[in-house]
């Protein structure tokens, strides 16, 4: 353990009784829309020290998890393409698209390349002119400006032979779209650390505004976690804020989010389990269009198809914990994934999977 | 979603940086962080710097939850003395 | 020796075949049973019970930092048999080479696999060659079989380990995948590290004198890493495990890698490790003994066998709270979720 493990080792068991006495015996349902606080409580078990009243949920913050069949199938199309080399982060390699995923169609011989950074494909593409390097772009607003500086990156360089498949969203429009729908009561969210780098916490003040709802940006570490959960349960009245002040600021990167205005323009966009939702998504600018991926190549990804009994959608928006969804744990294992819950580390299934109860 | 770590910027050449943490070393884009010095922790997401992180707050806020892990123990203490 | 590459020809079995074998294989691991040229070696019969093992070696790149595909190629053969308590006896060796491979590289493994030979006290004393096309093997594969001498009376084995018994980790996790990461230079970085790879018999013989009829298992975590070697033990045994997460030694530059690309490092591959599983009498004096080795220097005490949940490994966090490990599923991918 760094000594900055070890300090904020030292603060989690404060913490946790902390969050137990102010909770006292009221309720909470607080969710987080952030794959990465969903690996980070699992991992660290933070489950077993919340107070009975306090239930987490899930919300739709896993990329992979919200993309759709049929932008899935679109990338599997396009891998499919003699020309194409299919880069991709790692994330979506064993995801199941309708018939497939990455990993069989590359075993099948399609040129299928992971890679860390959207930059990397830019070089790939520099490397070997004669191929059409494809990027399989997910994410939220963390990832779409690396994206975007990839993409700026290829303009300068001439970089022809690349493209982007932009399957982007934006992070506060779902979280309208759920309080819209009014399934879940949500007592306050604890909102995504590292998309709010980019766009800095005053994007998520319409939570208060316009629903009534709190909400804490927290970081990564447990005491990060318990941290918000303690200061969204000692809110007096909602209010939007932040725990993770090393970080975050109300305004966040202002270059950042200059740079996906040039590179990208909001769209509607189709999220798996919450159906389309006005603006959420990014697509590349006019000025951008000749990178477009779904212009340059006329692929017809097919009829998509969800699995029979699979329940993302419902997890995806807090309306269902995982094990209430009748595949989980029997025919659809991290092993064995059929829907996205499941196969993204991050997922809410495979979360819960992962972190199960051992005294059965 | 957003795996990123904090790692410290030892040299700049134009648009990249070369980061390290811990004896881990990489290149990394700056164009979403111009502003950067070497010097700098950073957090580093698939391929570029977003943020510089400011240590400053990091101590901070490890104070600030200390405390309030001690002013609620203060609290609890009063509580049962029945001030 | 016609030109500085392996040709096709070499595979043919007729005098250049000869000449390959003689001046690059022989040369390199020189002994009085190899150099008979028998297609079977014939050895002495050490009078207990024998233990066999086969590997095939295919890492990519051949060399990295703190190892090569030779190194490799007889250390995971020795380990392999380690677990069974044997003594390394002997060592056969299969060449898949792509036609073109350089001579001089072939004779740098070569004298690398002679070199750790040495170390493991073993004799390669019999081999075979083969020469495919130009664009097959990667460069070269190596097959080994190795042959030892089982030196303890007791079974070593999953069905021997008992509610109770400690679990030993012999050093840190991780090494080997991140060094041959880095070496692949897929992801662009450099690490400040080298793979583990090393033959630990002299480490497990130490184990063994310190702990007697209280080892019980034993098992290097290779792919799949501590997690495939514990799900597999609790599977096997029919016994829990519980491992206390902060007590895994790993070391800085592999944690940071992890952080980086989203890795587990519980799942990463070690070539130079073993798990030993001990009765708790004895727990204390074979962790000495792993200690005293240089390999064996951060050994440590990682967790315990228990009769709650059978067949699952939990993982105490440093807050105290559990969670299961799960055999990994396969391909390692990084993230950047």
């Amino acid at each position: 353990m760094t000594e900055k493990d070890r300090q904020a080792a030292a603060q989690v068991p404060r913490l946790a009784a902390a969050l137990a006495e102010a909770a006292g015996n009221r309720s909470f349902t607080f969710m987080e829309v952030c794959g990465t606080h969903t690996m980070a409580i699992a991992r660290y078990g933070l489950r077993q020290l919340l107070p009975p009243g306090i239930r987490l949920v899930s919300g739709p913050g896993c990329p992979v998890c919200v993309t759709a069949m049929p932008d899935l199938d679109t990338v599997v199309a396009m891998a499919r393409l003699p020309e194409v080399t299919l880069c991709t982060f790692g994330d979506l390699v064993r995801v199941p698209a309708s018939h497939t995923t990455l990993a069989v169609e590359r075993a099948a011989g399609a040129d299928v390349r992971v890679v860390y950074s959207a930059l990397d494909a830019v070089q790939i593409a520099a490397d070997e002119p004669r191929r059409q390097v494809v990027f399989a772009g997910i994410g939220f607003e963390t990832t779409a400006p690396t994206i975007a500086a990839a993409l700026l990156t290829a303009w300068e360089q001439g970089v022809v032979n690349f493209s982007v498949l932009s399957m982007h969203k934006t992070m506060p429009a779902p979280l309208r779209a759920l309080l819209d729908a009014g399934e879940t009561q949500i007592s306050g969210f604890i909102l995504p650390g590292h998309v709010s780098v980019i766009t800095g916490s005053d994007v998520f003040n319409f939570l208060v505004d316009d629903y009534g709802v709190g909400g804490v940006v927290a970081g990564f570490g447990p005491q990060d976690v318990l941290g918000a959960l303690l200061a969204l349960v000692r809110q007096q009245r909602p209010q939007i804020s932040i725990e993770y002040t090393r970080a975050v600021t109300s305004q966040g990167n202002r270059v950042a989010q200059q740079i996906i205005a040039q590179v990208f323009e909001p769209c509607d966009a189709e999220w798996r389990g919450l159906g389309m939702i006005p603006e959420s998504g990014l697509r590349l600018s006019p000025a951008y269009a000749g990178f477009d991926a779904r212009t340059r190549f006329a692929v017809d990804p097919g009829e998509p198809r969800e699995p029979a009994g699979c329940r993302c959608g419902e997890v995806l928006r807090g309306l269902v914990d995982p094990p209430e969804c009748a595949l989980f744990g029997s025919n659809c294992t991290p092993e064995e994934p059929i829907g996205a819950c499941m196969v993204s580390s991050e997922g809410s299934c495979a979360a819960y999977y992962r972190y199960q109860d051992l005294e059965g | 979603m957003c795996l990123a770590i904090p790692m410290r910027i030892t040299a700049i050449d134009g648009k990249m940086a070369t980061i390290e943490l811990d004896g881990l070393s990489q290149r990394t884009s700056i164009m979403l962080l111009p502003s950067a010095e070497i010097g700098d922790y950073v957090l580093v997401h698939a391929g570029c710097a977003i943020t510089v992180l400011s240590e400053q707050d990091a101590q901070e806020t490890l104070d600030l939850l200390a405390e309030i892990g001690a002013f609620q123990a203060e609290l609890d203490s009063e509580d049962e003395r029945g001030d | 020796m016609t030109g500085d590459r392996v040709l096709i020809g070499h595979g043919s079995g007729g005098k250049l075949y000869r000449d390959l074998v003689r001046d690059v294989f022989v040369a390199a691991f020189a002994n009085p049973v190899l150099e008979r040229l028998d297609d079977a070696a014939a050895l002495a019969s050490p009078g207990g019970r024998i233990a066999l093992t086969t590997d095939a070696h295919v890492v990519q790149p051949l060399e990295f930092p703190g190892g090569d595909i030779g190194r490799l190629s007889v250390s995971g053969t020795v380990n392999d048999l380690a677990t069974a308590a044997a003594r390394p006896l002997a060592l056969a060796a299969a060449f898949i080479i792509e036609e073109g491979f350089l001579l001089a590289d072939l004779r740098r493994l070569c004298a690398s696999m002679a070199r750790t030979a040495e170390e493991a006290c073993v004799p390669i004393v019999t081999g075979d060659t083969k020469v495919v096309q130009r664009g097959l093997a990667d460069g070269l594969y190596i097959t080994t079989t190795g042959v030892g001498e089982i030196v303890v009376d007791h079974d070593v084995s999953a069905a021997a380990v008992r509610e109770g018994d400690a679990v030993l980790l012999s050093g840190s996790i991780g090494d080997h995948s991140a060094a041959v990461l880095a070496a692949r230079g897929e992801f662009h970085f450099d690490l400040a590290l080298q793979s583990d790879c090393a033959p630990l018999w002299s480490l497990v013989e130490g184990a063994l004198a310190a702990g007697g009829t209280a080892v019980r298992f034993l098992r290097d975590p290779t792919r799949g890493g501590l997690t495939s070697v514990l799900a597999e033990l609790a599977e096997s045994a029919d016994l829990g495990v519980e491992i206390e997460e902060e007590a895994v030694p790993v070391s800085p530059p592999v944690r940071a890698l992890c952080e980086l690309l989203g890795y587990d490092p519980f799942v990463l591959a070690n070539e130079g490790k073993m798990v030993l599983v001990v009765g708790p009498e004895k727990a204390d004096e074979v962790l000495a003994a792993l200690r005293r080795h240089p390999l064996g220097a951060q050994a440590a005490r990682i967790g315990a066998v228990t009769s709650a949940h059978p067949r699952r490994v939990a993982l105490r966090t440093a807050f105290g709270t559990r969670r299961v490990l799960d055999m990994p599923i396969g391909e390692l991918l990084p993230r950047i979720c």
